[in-house]
């Protein structure tokens, strides 16, 4: 080791010993946090792709029997796409236990998915390292699988380019929008390069707008009866092209969100569709991940904005899809989130939002049969913890005033444009209105973390109950076993029973040998349906949630019989008598 | 190393020789890529070859572009072949058709036409399939080698079909069984026919392909070799969870390689199938009811009419007659080719069982009953053709213990494939109108050039945008999506000129075949501006005028 490491390593533990001025002997943990974690993270800012990154492989190395992390493929421009697989390695198969899916930021824009499906991560093995006992044994027996983000391209554009808090939505496949042979020719321009795009105004005794008079920065549409003094002329750019439409060209555009294999529909019908289903690359790599993992019984996907917890159909022609059983259990998981996420509404996308082919959530349910949310995150609820202004253009201003000291906006400043001649440049900035301000996004990841936790817990959970042993005489023995599902998801949901997608789950007898095996439906009166092929291992086609099955067996020899139940989606359970 | 090349170049020479002259039957994979590579040597201005993929099984799908020089900028055609494994001749009739073409690449029309037109012609989508045609034990199949799990009970291909009476055929096995549905044809008794209950007919046989339950679950062969089939999986009228279909749409190699390829062809104006659907001899009819839902289930209007213009040609050029109608499977091909990919697709088998009228001197009635089978049998004693039928023999079989079980039937593939003899002349006929549609190609003209001066130094140019082809330069399905090009007019000015009214660059959308479109513009300033229009699907036009 030289000098110079010597004096930088003197450096860095100086600078360490500031970092760490709370030591744990001098903070009282508050309850339901980590008080000491391995991993220090920031939870009140917004991560690019290599921060991400970093903190994944942190994650891994600090709590290696817990995170194992891995690349599911790559985007479009070659980064690999994150998932960490969270379970007590230790206690179980992990890919056999019952799992939940979580990934954010489909949509480039909506990035805090990521922080919050991180902050997920995060909690989990923190609170899992720091002797949390339901964490414990959550992980004893569920897995998650958490992607923090599935468009890591457009998430670094829309971080680190000037940007709308709208733009980009899409990935970065460059795409010929305004079809005239030449793609990505026209999009946004930074006119006065401070890495902001924002509003354009012009002064214009014909405009319909004028200043608002409570807030000089607010532009407000004037009556029919009064006259205006600014016309408004969009989002900051120029008509690169040359083709009298200005910023049609621009990054992308198509919907990540439409690519989903579950009814998809082309681009002419559904808007943002690309080629076909799963034609972009890092949903690809998705789809093939999840097919790598029957055990997925429950998933989310995080977007942006408006409180919501979306459940499917998100198309109306899917109506049929999804039955009575299988939404009693998104009404029980929804509701429970509407208490647990304060100014979030439980929802139905294809009614209450909007009616869409091709999105994901569609796919996870109606292609593999698994219960999905896409949770809306952030709700101007938030702001003053009031319903009814969630929505209204002038509580952002206040709030902005009020609690931000108004560092959401860029204040309207002249500016000469090309074609337009003078104009004002002003507006938010592209962290504000859909993005939580730094202060709210720990707490409301904190809440929608709980709410996967009770997601994921209520997972099937399968144990094998009585088992009754009797001899019927002529050297038979009679086997009867209850096999129990502890929570409230069932093995397969009436989209999966229906179209046969899962494996039915297994219950096999060892111990004797095997000459008959049925379902018993009514034990009382002694009805059963015999399965003639393979009896010992008798397939079951569901175990409902909160419900049990009974399998009995006609055995020939043996006193000691052991039950082995196995379910893709419901994990393994055994029992001997 | 030499050795190597020589014994190649041998093989090659055999394989030429022999395809010129004298193929005697369908072509396997590897025969195929000779034939491809062949083109390539002997037409190596006019032909590239690719292969797109290699499917699960290690087969190529290849690709030919034929065309003069950058093809990629000359309105083009796609032939594809082979999506349907079980239709060979639809192969034979894609590589056919290339092979056909660039012999009369000499000949002056041919010539012009490759120097502003271009193909792509895939000859096969389902090469793991086709294979099976050649197999030791022939039969049809229409997957590929993913191995999937297509009685979802957890294992993969573990009840295939087996050759019970050890003819190299799977054909059919009859089970006498009161419970059975199937009763004798009348007309033809080698043929069974479903008994009509409401006409208190009682069916006699149960009617299976030949084969044993090896999984013992009550079905036979459900879960045998070949997966995903390349006419299921396309993403149009995708039935999700149907056996061979795929877990997605779109999930296979084959369909991806094509499609990727396709999307970015944005000079494909048309699409011609040679598969199970035939909308050439009977063109589709528009139906206002299936365009007035998001997801539409017609054609457009205009585009109908293209179909009907192109069909017209199709039944004058090749002769054909008395096509059966066929109902489109869910996830075919050609039908994506127009719904979602939003090109003018057409398709047709290319051959069908001849209607042939009772010979009298065979004593054959007049059938009273509809019956492929019995019409084809009739056809091919017509034709002298005796080796396609198997006599229904007993046979004893374990799943039917003490039951009379007897094999034989029609053997595989005859229905829709004929004679090899017969292909030739079938390949004709389909490069003749091939080459037909591609005269029908949508192409730019700009007509009735007006100046007119309005004042010193402002002139107002006036010009009629014009498709002088007979089909439209995007489909009417095509408007709204963006993998379809618009035309494309510039005017180019220099420093001393400004158009002061109309716009400098703007697009215009789909115009029908003869239709056009009026611009104009007010251009100040002096000398000569130009003005250039085009797009992938009509070609480039441009002209000069003086202000």
């Amino acid at each position: 080791m030289n000098i110079k490491h010597t004096i930088l390593l003197a450096v860095l533990f100086f600078y360490a010993g500031i970092v760490n001025a709370q030591k744990p002997e001098n903070v009282l943990a508050a309850v339901g946090t980590p008080p000491n974690p391995k991993v220090q993270v920031s939870w009140n800012r917004y991560n690019d792709y290599a921060a991400i990154t970093d903190i994944c492989k942190k994650l891994a190395a600090a709590h290696p029997n817990l995170v194992k992390l891995e690349a599911m493929g790559k985007s479009f421009q070659g980064k690999d796409l994150w998932v960490m697989t969270i379970s007590d390695t230790k206690v179980g198969n992990t890919d056999k236990k019952p799992a939940m899916y979580i990934d954010g930021n489909i949509h480039s824009n909506e990035i805090q998915g990521s922080e919050f499906a991180l902050y997920t991560a995060w909690y989990l093995v923190e609170m899992y390292a720091s002797g949390n006992k339901a964490i414990q044994s959550l992980l004893a027996e569920k897995t998650f699988y958490i992607a923090p983000t599935i468009n890591p391209d457009a998430r670094d554009h829309f971080l680190h380019q000037a940007n709308t808090p709208n733009s980009p939505r899409t990935g970065l496949i460059p795409i010929d929008n305004d079809r005239d042979g030449i793609t990505n020719e026209d999009g946004f321009d930074d006119l006065d390069g401070d890495g902001h795009i924002v509003m354009m105004r012009r002064k214009n005794v014909n405009g319909r707008y004028k200043v608002d008079p409570t807030d000089n920065r607010r532009m407000i549409m004037v009556g029919g009866e009064e006259k205006g003094e600014y016309e408004l002329l969009g989002s900051e750019g120029i008509d690169n092209d040359g083709d009298g439409f200005v910023n049609e060209d621009g990054e992308g555009a198509y919907d990540p969100n439409r690519d989903w294999g579950w009814n998809w529909q082309p681009n002419y019908i559904q808007s943002g569709a690309y080629k076909y289903p799963f034609s972009i690359p890092e949903n690809r790599a998705i789809v093939d991940f999840v097919m790598k993992h029957p055990n997925i019984a429950a998933a989310q996907s995080y977007h942006n904005n408006g409180g919501m917890i979306l459940r499917g159909p998100g198309a109306l022609e899917d109506l049929d899809t999804y039955n009575a059983q299988d939404v009693s259990v998104y009404d029980a998981l929804g509701k429970k989130g509407e208490e647990m996420l304060p100014g979030y509404r439980y929802l139905v996308v294809y009614k209450d939002l909007y009616s869409v082919f091709g999105g994901e959530l569609d796919w996870f349910y109606g292609g593999r049969g698994i219960y999905t949310f896409s949770n809306e995150l952030w709700t101007g609820y938030s702001m003053y913890n009031k319903a009814n202004g969630e929505d209204s253009q002038s509580q952002l201003y206040t709030f902005d005033k009020d609690l931000l000291m108004k560092d959401a906006f860029i204040d309207w400043h002249p500016f000469k444009h090309p074609t337009y001649g003078e104009i004002e440049i002003g507006g938010f900035k592209k962290t504000y209105t859909r993005l939580h301000p730094g202060f709210l996004l720990e707490s409301d990841a904190h809440r929608n973390m709980a709410f996967s936790v009770y997601h994921a817990y209520n997972t099937p959970k399968l144990s094998v109950g009585e088992i009754e042993v009797i001899s019927i005489g002529g050297g038979l023995t009679q086997v009867t076993a209850i096999v129990n599902n502890e929570r409230m998801i069932p093995t397969h949901s009436s989209q999966d029973v229906k179209n046969n997608i899962e494996t039915p789950d297994l219950i096999s007898l060892t111990g004797g040998m095997v000459v008959a095996g049925m379902m018993v439906n009514n034990r009382d009166l002694g009805l059963t349906t015999e399965q003639k092929g393979d009896p010992a291992n008798i397939k079951v086609n569901n175990i409902a949630g909160n419900g049990f099955v009974t399998v009995r067996w006609l055995v020939k020899g043996g006193t000691k019989f052991t039950v082995n139940v196995s379910s893709k989606k419901g994990g393994i359970a055994t029992k001997s008598n | 190393m030499k050795k190597l090349y020589l014994f190649n170049l041998f093989f090659l020479f055999l394989a030429t020789a022999s395809f010129a002259q004298s193929q005697q039957d369908y072509s396997t994979n590897a025969v195929l890529a000779q034939r491809v590579k062949s083109l390539v040597q002997k037409y190596p201005q006019l032909v590239k070859s690719k292969s797109l993929t290699q499917t699960l099984g290690g087969r190529d799908i290849w690709m030919l572009t034929i065309g003069a020089g950058k093809t990629e900028d000359k309105p083009a055609i796609a032939v594809v072949g082979g999506v349907e494994g079980k239709h060979l001749l639809g192969v034979e009739m894609a590589i056919g058709f290339a092979e056909k073409l660039l012999a009369s690449s000499g000949v002056d029309s041919i010539k012009n036409l490759l120097n502003t037109h271009t193909y792509y012609v895939f000859p096969n989508m389902s090469p793991d399939a086709t294979e099976q045609y050649f197999a030791r034990v022939k039969a049809e199949r229409s997957g590929n080698e993913n191995k999937t799990d297509d009685d979802r009970d957890g294992k993969l291909n573990e009840d295939g079909a087996e050759d019970l009476d050890g003819n190299g055929k799977i054909t059919w096995m009859r089970i006498l069984d009161p419970t059975g549905k199937y009763k004798l044809n009348t007309d033809d008794p080698r043929s069974l026919l479903i008994a009509d209950a409401t006409k208190g007919e009682a069916g006699k046989y149960i009617l299976l392909p030949e084969g044993l339950d090896n999984d013992k679950d009550g079905d036979f062969n459900e879960d045998g070799e070949g997966g995903i089939h390349f006419n299921k999986n396309s993403s149009f009228n995708f039935k999700a969870f149907a056996s061979g279909a795929g877990e997605y749409a779109v999930s296979e190699k084959e369909n991806r390689a094509l499609f990727d390829f396709l999307f970015d062809a944005f000079n494909v104006y048309a699409v011609v199938t040679f598969g199970p659907v035939n909308n050439l001899s009977n063109p589709v009819t528009f139906n206002a009811s299936g365009i007035a839902k998001r997801i539409i289930t017609s054609w457009y209007e205009s585009d109908a009419k293209a179909n009907a213009l192109v069909s017209e040609r199709y039944n004058k050029i090749t002769k054909t007659k008395d096509a059966p109608k066929m109902q489109a499977e869910n996830g075919d091909f050609s039908q994506w080719g127009y719904f979602h990919y939003g090109r003018l697709s057409f398709s047709t088998p290319g051959w069908w069982v001849p209607k042939v009228n009772p010979d009298s001197t065979r004593k054959e009635k007049k059938f009273v009953n509809e019956d492929a089978v019995a019409s084809y049998l009739r056809w091919a004693a017509s034709q002298g053709i005796t080796n396609t039928y198997t006599p229904w023999k007993a046979i004893s079989h374990p799943d039917f213990p003490g039951q009379t079980v007897e094999v034989g039937g029609l053997d595989p593939f005859v229905l829709t494939n004929p004679p090899y003899k017969m292909v030739e002349g079938i390949v004709g006929k389909h490069t003749d109108f091939l080459v037909a549609l591609a005269g029908m190609a949508p192409k730019l003209d700009l007509v009735n050039i007006k100046t007119e001066k309005v004042a010193d130094g402002l002139t107002r140019v006036t010009l009629k945008v014009m498709n002088i082809g007979d089909l439209p330069t995007y489909t009417r399905v095509g408007d709204r999506s963006y993998f379809l090009k618009k035309i494309l007019v510039k005017v180019n000015l220099n420093a001393n000129q400004t158009v002061v009214s109309g716009r400098k660059t703007q697009t215009i959308e789909s115009i029908q075949g003869k239709e056009n479109k009026e611009l104009t513009w007010l251009i100040k300033g002096n000398g000569k501006v130009t003005i250039d229009a085009g797009s992938l699907t009509t070609g480039n036009k441009s002209i000069e005028v003086t202000l």
